[in-house]
């Protein structure tokens, strides 16, 4: 491998990663940026998550970020060159509650989304089941919809965003782990399988496996792994228009527009493997027929793994570390539906030291020492 | 079958899985009970089937048999999951054999998808099935011998077969005298069929294969052409023939997929049968405790099929530690030496069967390639060229592998399309996930837990 010096390295080629990269291309600074991921295009949790975007929080900086990310897929098509498009669709989500705890913390978040402007609003039970009759009414108060919220292809956007970064002359190599990442004389050097990548700045985007790379600087990251498991239906007739999230069954439901229907189901559990468990299923099927009893007849087609990050407050980790030039992007089980505006931050930070955005005071990797934790009400777990 | 005969011959509890109504699998596939009748297969190969069939059901009684029943995925863990009559079930035995067959390799060209062109062994399938002609008309055609054993038993069952295409001549096989001796069973079929052919005066195309299927609402003609020794086609030699009928077979591929889900260690070899697990001659696989026998461990044809059977099940219902052991291998002497006689006509007959990786450009931008996800050539092409070289990449790129049938169909296409384009074959496998076969959430739901002891 040839020693050429980047100005930028960023590890991990996931939404974060590409995102990043190519707002940073787009500066035409001309800073030389490479990015290195260990595994292959969309192999990562970018490439295995339910595919959805929604402004529906109970946070203005998740609510901002992902305003600001939404019009970014509207436009996507044309902002990344891509006339294949990335198979946007804004059929809306619906936020179920099954108790009227559930459903007060959904009220209350409706009035900082309405402060934001987000075109959201309170359902009731019937007007749930109406909207998608599948539903069972067992247990259901009601809940929130919003429908600019919607969905897009992870394979697309991504693909979009490699090509885009590739037109920019940004090195993207995949099949490239990192085993070790040093900081001498004001450089930082990575060894990498065949030999060693020098850059001035490195931008760390593995997301659940970045206290792995932080380790050596002696920095501690509080962020877990949290592994999920997905489903998918053979098509079948439109039977969720909307994406579907129930706060208590800890599901999303979302029907793709070739008719399959995608179920994220998630449990506590640690680990950080890729795979379907062999208990999954049995797990999962009677809470999705529990929640959707309309869907009982529709067969599996596939399932698969994924793993996310989970930090204290559930919030992206957005900023410098303690080391000058080492920087970290977290998503927090969120990164394909915030990638436009972090990457838009990030870029603005590390190529010109730009900190005027207020996400970044909230989400700086320091505020796990000084206790400012930001707590988001619809702590979903979709 | 076999497996299951010897493992209860030694004493073993036994669940048989099949997906079938009645037991048989696909080349000893039985009518429906309603629709028995005249066979068309000959005399000594139906003679085989029945005394395994018979073989089988003396032991019925003593085992679990499910019939129509699907295993839908196997977990590195050893349980074995499977559907049967809307519930589900999980068992998790000492040993697991994988006797799941061999499918049909295909190989896509213009007008592949219209209604009337099949799979030879699918042409078969419905007139040993159903009992009815699959076509009025037919043209046959591929490699080797299986569209010969199709067009004799269209014609035994009163179809016309307007031609018989093969890519090459059977009689390659003549340069392996020994080879032939040791296959004797095989070629004696194989020369009665040829016979049959013969008798009825099918124009035989040697050196030709399809190259467009035309119809509208159902198949209308098929152009066949030559093509040279490395798979292009000669201008000028192009010939349309009317027929409602193309059933094609290139050969197989070995169903694999529940092994690599298992996490066995896989290699990849296209003369036998694509991705196989990797297996010592007792059939065990890299995951101890599971064992793969027949043509999903290896392409070998029904008659090793059944000697394997009867090893891999010995060495299954043996305690791991006493596989090893020479008293199992002198026990099985017999089957052990028969299934390498075999193995040596088998290996020489695949050896002329290799297929030239051209006949993959009979594909138009616009033939759909993945049939489950409508993904046309243009597209695989377009991420191939656009820098995803591997399955799994190519796969999130256009889907194609990602819908009903997990890839069994299109992913010999899009390895070769692959290897056409970059010059070398995918090295990995398209990352196998459960499940094998869909399967409801009420099935699912519905679970029954059985735990074999």
């Amino acid at each position: 491998m040839t020693s050429v010096k980047f100005d930028v390295l960023i590890i991990g080629a996931g939404a974060y990663g590409l995102s990043c990269a190519w707002w940073m291309a787009k500066r035409r600074t001309g800073a030389r940026i490479l990015v290195v991921d260990e595994g292959e295009f969309a192999s990562g949790a970018s490439g295995r998550n339910g595919a959805g975007f929604r402004m529906q929080w109970g946070l203005d900086l998740n609510i901002r970020l992902c305003q600001e990310s939404i019009r970014f897929f509207e436009t996507a098509a044309d902002q990344l060159d891509y006339p294949r498009g990335i198979e946007l669709k804004q059929d809306g989500y619906l936020v179920l509650a099954h108790s009227e705890k559930a459903l007060a913390t959904l009220r209350s978040s409706l009035e900082i989304q309405h402060r934001y402007g987000v075109p959201s609003e309170l359902l009731d039970a019937d007007d749930c089941i109406q909207m998608v009759p599948a539903l069972g009414r067992n247990r259901l108060v009601g809940g929130t919809f919003c429908g600019k919220d919607g969905t897009i292809s992870p394979f697309l956007l991504l693909d979009s965003l490699l090509k885009a970064c590739r037109r920019e002359n940004v090195d993207i190599r995949y099949g490239t782990r990192v085993e070790k990442l040093e900081r001498t004389n004001g450089n930082f050097s990575a060894t990498v399988s065949g030999g060693t990548i020098e850059a001035d700045k490195v931008l760390l985007c593995t997301d659940w496996a970045v206290p792995e790379l932080l380790a050596s600087f002696g920095i501690t990251l509080p962020v877990k792994s949290l592994p999920k498991e997905a489903i998918v239906t053979v098509p079948c007739a439109p039977k969720v228009k909307p994406i579907l999230i129930s706060l208590e069954h800890h599901i999303s439901v979302n029907q793709v527009s070739r008719g399959s229907i995608i179920f994220v189901v998630s449990r506590a559990r640690e680990g950080k493997e890729l795979v379907s468990t062999p208990d999954f299923l049995g797990f999962a099927a009677p809470k999705i027929v529990d929640l959707l009893p309309g869907v009982a007849d529709v067969p599996v087609l596939r399932t698969w793994g994924g793993v996310s990050s989970l930090t204290p407050d559930m919030q992206p980790i957005l900023g410098e570390t303690e080391v000058e030039g080492l920087y970290v992007a977290v998503s927090s089980f969120r990164g394909l539906m915030t990638s436009p505006a972090v990457g838009r931050i990030m870029s603005a930070l590390i190529l010109e030291s730009d900190t005027n955005d207020p996400v970044l005071t909230q989400l700086t990797p320091r505020r796990f020492q000084t206790g400012d934790l930001i707590i988001e009400p619809l702590l979903n777990q979709e | 079958m076999a497996a299951a005969v010897e493992a209860v011959r030694r004493g073993c509890r036994v669940t048989v899985i099949d997906e079938a109504d009645r037991p048989g699998g696909q080349i000893y596939r039985q009518a429906h009970p309603a629709l028995e009748g005249e066979e068309y297969a000959e005399p000594s190969e139906l003679a085989r089937k029945y005394a395994l069939i018979e073989r089988f059901k003396r032991i019925i009684g003593k085992v679990d048999y499910r019939a129509a029943a699907s295993v839908y995925a196997v977990f590195p863990n050893g349980e074995m999951h499977f559907s049967a009559d809307g519930r589900t079930e999980v068992l998790r035995p000492d040993a697991i054999v994988l006797a799941t067959g061999a499918r049909e390799l295909a190989i896509p060209f213009p007008g592949w998808t219209i209604p009337g062109v099949m799979l030879a062994g699918g042409a078969q399938a419905i007139l040993k099935s159903h009992r009815v002609l699959p076509g009025k008309r037919a043209v046959i055609a591929g490699c080797g011998p299986l569209p010969l054993v199709v067009a004799a038993q269209l014609l035994r069952a009163g179809g016309q077969v307007a031609a018989l295409a093969s890519l090459s001549p059977l009689t390659g096989m003549l340069r392996y005298p020994l080879s032939l001796w040791h296959g004797r069973e095989v070629v004696r079929e194989g020369l009665r069929y040829a016979s049959t052919v013969r008798r009825a005066g099918v124009p035989r195309f040697t050196g030709y294969v399809p190259i467009r299927a035309r119809g509208k609402e159902h198949l209308e003609s098929v152009i066949l052409a030559r093509v040279s020794a490395e798979g292009r086609i000669v201008p000028g030699t192009e010939r349309e023939i009317p027929c409602d009928l193309l059933a094609v077979n290139y050969g197989f591929v070995a169903n694999s997929e529940l092994a690599a889900m298992a996490g066995a260690r896989m290699r990849r070899d296209p003369l036998i049968g694509g991705w196989l697990p990797v297996i010592d001659h007792f059939g065990r696989t890299s995951i101890p405790g599971l064992f793969a026998a027949g043509d999903g461990a290896e392409l070998r044809g029904a008659l090793i099929a059944e000697l394997d059977g009867t090893i891999v099940g010995a060495a299954a219902a043996t305690p791991a530690a006493g596989v090893d052991h020479p008293a199992l291998k002198s026990k099985l002497s017999r089957a052990l030496e028969r299934r390498s006689r075999h193995l040596q006509f088998q290996k020489t007959l695949r050896r002329t069967l290799g297929l030239p990786i051209e006949l993959w450009r009979l594909v138009t931008d616009e033939t759909i390639v993945c049939r489950c996800e409508n993904v046309r050539l243009g597209e695989i092409k377009g991420a191939i060229e656009g820098g995803h070289s591997s399955l799994n990449a190519v796969k999130r790129n256009v889907r194609s592998g990602m819908g009903w049938c997990g890839g069994r169909t299109c992913l010999p296409a899009v390895t070769s399309l692959i290897e056409l384009s970059t010059g070398t074959a995918p090295t990995d496998m398209m990352t196998p996930r459960p499940l094998a076969r869909p399967v409801s959430f009420a099935a699912i739901a519905h679970r029954r837990k059985v735990d074999a002891e």
